[in-house]
């Protein structure tokens, strides 16, 4: 009693607290607004229970608090897949007091789809139109407050790459969230599916007391349509069956008497109501028709002989400029550690602190972390130029010019992505194969993607070009991404004969108008990224380097990072097998080994181990013990081996079984062992050393 | 009646109307979504007689497989 009245209060007074999903289409700025909403506020996690990244942020405004929720893109609510059921469960089960959708005005009939599913739902919402003008460049001109007088909703015009109409956005929302009247525009399908509908309503409502109203009009379309998340809610319920065989009786009625199947007989009711709508609040002026100079450059990018060149010049420039970018950042940051290296170890002496302490500090610790700290410049540039070509518009470009070719080797345009996303890090590469709908497809995808070098190995190309081929460095490092490449071309070949020659998954692909990327969403992104690597940084390179530190030191007595050491003694053991591989010595086994965690493992490594030698820095130190052939032998074999520990738990995640990962551990280095060989053993028959 | 053809025998700027859609469930409903569906007017924007097509749907570039584009027939208005 009490606890019901002090809800009603709540009810009564202004919200202090309110929830906000952000939901859209993809490419209508939602990740723009998001980052204008919240700022630096943000927290990355994942969706309870799902693989699926969950951002959510905050925003005090005028002592309102308001939480942001960043649902997942996508271009209907219809749940045929985990990532689309997000939404639908959000705004169901989490009860937002707000959804904004952020609406594209260049492309309104299209995102009013979802509106309407929005609305069928019962959702609080709030329409955002954003980039109006550039619709109104192209000579459509949206009436807003039409729209909102025919929906019932409110409709507010953002500009969120300016950062345009926020207040007004939040004032909508927080009006809103006070406010529980519901839209109530109910879309009829016409005679013969309203019948059907009844009929599937009353048959739940007789038997379910507990539903409500509003979730009974919805779950009902959502059963015709065969949404996945309504049968995963239904499936415990005793009348299950009974309703199941109902829906698919009428399903098929339905489909026999209009002569096409569900979905077209929905999309045609649900357009037919958007075509109406749109002709009262779009106005039309006649385009120029000249061609702008985005379609100038877009003619050129997909060009059927141009488009495959001017990506592969576009790939080549990216890598050149990832270095001559970073270079001098990284030189910085590395007399930034020496410095602090040199400071800390004063400060050591002048403590007179135990000589193994000294030796942890600056072997283990600075050696192994700070040597991979020096690499941030790298990653974080890399990640930049991909982020760049991915909110361009100019990734999807790329699948639809590679599509051609990768059909070759049996996948399809589409599943280009995901190998571009691999160059980064082969995590979210393996992650964005879910954009591909058929199980083989994903799983060829995911099984080839480990050969996309990713950023963690690209320092170790780095230090080993630095030292042995410094003239040749971008060449050299170029060389094994193609052969990378070309490793995952002729796996997918093999795997597609083996695995299955079932048909394709489709290749639909939008590509969205050319876009300047925010340079704010660019930094945010780059920023994540770069956090995470020195998280991976701060524990676990940091627990390798100190392992690797103890292996080295121990076991008492011996001198540090000696043969005699635990790390030389496990190195020994291993070593032959690499022996013919050109890099027999105990000290690339044990880096080998512990690069198993983390490709970047590899140098702090070699950067503990050799640290040993006074004075020399890790450079003379691996000319001592590598030749330019058995350098390259060696980088070939980190390319292709086992990936690291974090893309084989996702191979787990995304396959379901641990029977993938551990198949590709075996793979992997069977490849890696024999190109190396190939190459070694080649070289020397060439003559090179 | 002749007129029907299937997307891909159709050139840069055709206007089409779509007759039928011939592709698996998963396909025709992803294409619904974009507003692709029988009777919509969509509008062939780079057809290279290789590798995918570009259609406009509604206000939007769509890129779609050649395979895909094989099953859906339209008439030219």
């Amino acid at each position: 009693m009490l606890w019901a009245e002090a809800k009603q209060k709540k009810y009564m007074e202004k919200k202090s607290n309110i929830k906000v999903g952000l939901t859209g289409n993809p490419n209508v700025g939602k990740s723009t607004l998001f980052n204008a909403l919240t700022k630096s506020k943000q927290h990355v996690g994942n969706w309870p229970g799902k693989t699926v990244e969950k951002k959510d942020g905050y925003l005090n405004y005028n002592g309102t608090k308001i939480q942001f929720v960043d649902l997942p893109g996508s271009y209907s609510l219809t749940a045929y897949t985990q990532e689309e059921a997000i939404t639908t469960t959000f705004v169901l089960e989490e009860t937002p007091d707000v959804v904004v959708q952020i609406v594209d005005a260049q492309n309104l009939e299209r995102n009013l789809f979802m509106t309407i599913q929005l609305i069928e739902m019962s959702a609080p919402l709030v329409l955002a139109v954003n980039l109006d003008d550039l619709a109104r460049k192209e000579g459509r001109v949206v009436d807003t407050k039409k729209l909102s007088l025919l929906l019932n909703t409110p409709v507010v015009v953002i500009d969120a790459r300016h950062k345009k109409g926020i207040d007004t956005l939040i004032e909508a929302i927080i009006k809103k969230s006070g406010n529980k009247n519901k839209s109530k525009i109910k879309l009829t399908y016409g005679a013969e599916v309203n019948e059907k509908v009844q009929k599937i309503r009353n048959f739940i409502a007789k038997n379910d007391k507990q539903m409500r109203e509003n979730e009974l009009d919805w779950i009902t379309i959502k059963l015709l349509e065969g949404d996945i998340r309504v049968d995963q809610k239904l499936i415990k319920k005793t009348y299950y069956i009974e309703l199941k065989s109902l829906t698919e009786k009428s399903v098929s009625h339905l489909e026999t008497v209009f002569g096409k199947d569900i979905h077209n007989i929905l999309a045609n009711t649900r357009y037919g109501f958007i075509k109406g709508l749109s002709t009262q609040v779009i106005k039309c002026r006649k385009n120029s028709g000249k061609r702008n100079f985005a379609q100038t450059v877009d003619c050129l990018l997909t060009n059927k002989f141009l488009g495959i060149p001017i990506f592969l010049i576009v790939a080549w420039l990216m890598f050149q400029s990832t270095f001559t970018l970073s270079e001098p950042l990284m030189g910085l940051m590395e007399s930034l550690f020496i410095y602090i290296g040199n400071h800390i170890s004063v400060v050591l002496e002048s403590i007179q602190s135990p000589y193994w302490i000294n030796s942890l500090v600056i072997d283990g610790i600075i050696g192994g972390v700070g040597g991979i700290l020096t690499f941030i410049p790298i990653i974080g540039i890399l990640f930049l130029i991909i982020a760049i070509l991915e909110d361009s518009g100019y990734m999807a470009r790329v699948a639809y010019v590679m599509d051609k070719s990768m059909q070759k080797i049996g996948l399809q345009g589409k599943a280009f992505i995901p190998m571009m996303l691999g160059f980064g890090c082969n995590v979210p590469g393996i992650m964005a194969t879910r954009a591909l709908e058929t199980k083989s497809d994903r799983l060829l995808t995911i099984l080839i993607n480990p050969f996309m070098s990713c950023g963690a190995r690209l320092p170790v190309y780095v230090l080993f070009t630095g030292a042995f081929f410094s003239a040749y460095q971008g060449w050299i490092i170029f060389s094994l991404y193609i052969l990378g490449v070309l490793i995952a071309i002729i796996m997918g070949f093999v795997f597609r004969k083996i695995l299955s020659k079932k048909s394709l998954s489709p290749f639909v692909i939008e590509l969205p108008p050319y876009r300047w990327p925010s340079i704010t969403g660019l930094l945010i992104h780059v920023w994540e990224k770069i956090w995470l690597f020195i998280k991976k940084a701060g524990t676990v390179i940091l627990a390798f380097s100190i392992i690797i530190w103890a292996l080295a030191s121990f076991p008492a007595g011996v001198d540090y990072g000696t043969r005699e050491s635990f790390a030389g003694q496990i190195g020994e053991t291993i070593a032959p097998v690499f022996k013919p591989l050109g890099f027999g010595n105990w000290q690339s086994s044990v880096a080998l080994i512990s690069g198993f965690t983390a490709k970047e493992v590899i140098i702090s490594t070699f950067g503990t181990i050799y640290n040993a030698e006074e004075g020399s820095s890790l450079e003379v130190a691996l000319k001592n013990n590598f030749t330019p052939l058995s350098a390259y032998s060696f980088m070939v074999f980190i390319l292709l081996y086992v990936p690291c520990v974090a893309v084989l738990a996702v191979v787990k995640r995304e396959t379901n079984s641990w029977k993938w990962p551990i198949f590709m551990v075996f793979y992997t280095t069977l490849i890696a062992w024999t190109m190396s060989f190939i190459v070694y053993r080649g070289g020397i028959l060439f003559g090179f050393v | 009646m002749n007129l029907e053809k299937a997307l891909p025998d159709f050139n840069d700027g055709e206007k089409i109307k779509v007759v039928s859609v011939n592709c698996g469930r998963n396909l025709s409903r992803r294409l619904c979504d974009l507003g692709l569906f029988e009777g919509t007017e969509i509008e062939i924007l780079k057809n290279d007689n290789f590798g995918p097509i570009i259609i406009k749907i509604l206000n939007s570039k769509i890129a779609l497989g050649r395979g895909e584009a094989e099953k859906i027939y339209g008439e030219k208005i």
